[in-house]
């Protein structure tokens, strides 16, 4: 295993492309997630001139719903993260360095790992990121810091794991199934945006849930703030293990299709 | 140890409706240069990714060192296929630093075989940077490395110049001499005849023949011979059975003969009869040539 992530490392040590994505989508999310109180806040209070109820202002950040809101604003750039994947993958289709590695002694089997190793270093590396933003946010802005609040919701840090990771593999998939870069993106982008929201709507509201992008979307629900409260409106605060449960079946569902896709083909 | 380097049994592929190999089977023993010949299409480069798992045959089986192919054993050789494939953003070390990673091989043997296709000084380059030549001899520099037993080729010289020929030819040899066998796939026949011990030339994706050089050109000997009576000499040579052809040409006879005539033989017979040759000469036809009537029959 030592071996295929150094190999797999290589490939992307000396790859410009990749550390420019990489260091946008850190800038991105890490501003992004020290700008949104600000923000919301700025809109929240615009709104709140004309109401006739008063609004508190909130924070995002205090301990423990730290975790819950930033894993659920990073949600919004895990496609970004998928164009890196199918990048990339696409590039061993695109300079066909797969038949090189698989020539040189790599098996089919090894090189599909080497890439889900890949994918699951991006998910681990994005999770690192948010919960060091999280807890040193939650560190500044929280008055009373106890342990026990620091920890109490912290689950969604691992539930954001699991979303990237499910959502990535999706992505990986496409990639070695279509391997041309510019079809795979489109076609991506095309089930993203459309295809899995045709399908929803048609699909009976319980089962449009199951579908494998929106598994990934409502693993984290949207937080409740006091504003929602204020409507009435309550969103769940916990993960469902039914969720978990579908989204790790779609993962190893994903990776299994690409192994039989792989497999038998010629390369 | 089995002798049997390469088994191949019944292999075929079908491309839609194109055969592209149709139940070819073969065995390569350990030690030879063999050469694939055959014309654009004829199914080298299939046969070629077949036996490296880059492409899956419908039919057949295969056995490397006689043994079910598995990725271990391709460590054990090295290839170059149809054209170099790398990282194009990555300089020619790094590129043999990830096929060495594979192969399990320490990176110390990076400069020696670069050293080998003389590609050192250009080692920091980028391979985008690389002309055709000088991928194509990284690529024979990523197959030696790691000393593999054997040698996959598909048209090595493909974009070299001159010298670059000359070069991987003499590398080719050297590096048959020290033991490692090789399958060397060309539409030139020159390299072929120059360097392979056995042949398999294909047509169509099927066999044609496959054998000793040696005995390709066996039947494929002609002799040149000519003495003060013309006349006479053409008299006694229809008289012969070995004798096939008899052709004029440039003031000598140009002789097709069977197998067994050798030259002294010749010269020994048409002595008793009181004819003494001013000249005789063994000819080799060119594998080049004999190829060609094998293809247009």
């Amino acid at each position: 295993m030592n071996r295929l992530i150094k190999i797999d490392f290589r490939k992307y040590f000396h790859n410009r492309t990749f550390w420019v994505l990489s260091a946008l989508y850190v800038v991105l999310v890490v501003l992004v997630f020290t700008g949104a109180e600000a923000f919301i806040n700025k809109v929240v209070t615009n709104v709140g001139k004309n109401s006739p109820v008063a609004i508190p202002g909130f924070s995002l950040y205090s301990f423990p719903f730290v975790w819950h809101n930033l894993a659920f604003l990073a949600g919004f750039f895990k496609i970004f993260l998928a164009l890196i994947v199918i990048i990339f993958i696409t590039n061993e289709f695109g300079y066909k360095t797969i038949r090189q590695n698989v020539m040189s002694g790599m098996s089919r089997v090894e090189f599909l790992f080497s890439k889900v190793l890949f994918v699951l270093f991006i998910s681990l590396f994005v999770t690192l990121i948010l919960f060091l933003t999280a807890f040193l946010l939650g560190l500044t802005h929280t008055e009373h810091i106890t342990t026990s609040l620091v920890f109490s919701k912290m689950y969604f840090v691992p539930a954001y794991f699991l979303e990237v990771f499910t959502f990535l593999l999706t992505a990986l998939m496409f990639a070695f199934v279509l391997q041309k870069q510019g079809l795979t993106i489109g076609l991506f982008a095309l089930y993203y945006y459309v295809v899995e929201p045709i399908i929803a709507f048609r699909l009976p509201d319980g089962a449009a849930r199951f579908l494998p992008v929106r598994i990934t979307a409502h693993l984290i629900d949207v937080p409740n703030s006091s504003l929602m409260k204020l409507f009435g409106v309550n969103f769940r605060e916990y993960i469902s293990w039914l969720d978990v449960g579908v989204c790790l079946g779609y993962s190893v569902l994903f990776v299994l299709i690409t192994y039989l896709f792989l497999k038998n083909r010629d390369l | 140890m089995k002798k049997e380097i390469l088994e191949i049994r019944n292999l075929s592929k079908s491309y839609g409706r194109l055969k592209a190999l149709d139940s070819l089977s073969l065995t390569v023993e350990k030690g030879s240069v063999f050469g694939i010949l055959g014309p654009n299409g004829s199914g080298k480069t299939t046969t070629l990714g077949i036996l490296l798992d880059i492409i899956k045959a419908d039919n057949g089986e295969y056995f490397w060192f006689g043994q079910k192919p598995d990725s271990a054993l391709r460590k054990r050789i090295g290839a170059l296929l149809e054209q170099p494939l790398f990282y194009p953003y990555m300089t020619a070390v790094d590129n043999l630093k990830i096929v060495a990673d594979i192969r399990g091989v320490h990176y110390g043997e990076i400069d020696e075989v670069l050293e080998m296709v003389h590609l050192s000084e250009r080692k920091l380059y980028k391979y985008s940077t690389f002309s055709l030549g000088m991928k194509q001899r990284l690529a024979i520099a990523a197959a030696m490395l790691g000393n593999p037993d054997v040698l996959i080729l598909d048209e090595p010289t493909n974009g070299l110049d001159p010298k670059g020929i000359a070069d991987i030819r003499n590398l080719i040899i050297e590096v048959a001499q020290g033991g490692v066998t090789i399958v060397l796939a060309s539409h030139l026949l020159d390299e072929v005849e120059k360097v392979c011990s056995h042949v398999l030339v294909l047509e169509k994706g099927k066999k044609r023949y496959a054998g000793p050089v040696d005995e390709v050109l066996e039947g494929a000997l002609s002799l040149e011979v000519a003495a003060k009576d013309m006349m006479l000499l053409e008299t006694m040579l229809l008289q012969m059975p070995q004798v096939k052809t008899i052709k004029k040409q440039n003031g000598f006879f140009v002789l097709g003969v069977h197998e067994g005539l050798t030259p002294e033989l010749l010269n020994k017979k048409l002595s008793e009869q009181g004819i003494y040759l001013t000249h005789l000469a063994g000819r080799n036809k060119s594998l080049e040539k004999y190829f060609l009537e094998l293809l247009s029959d």
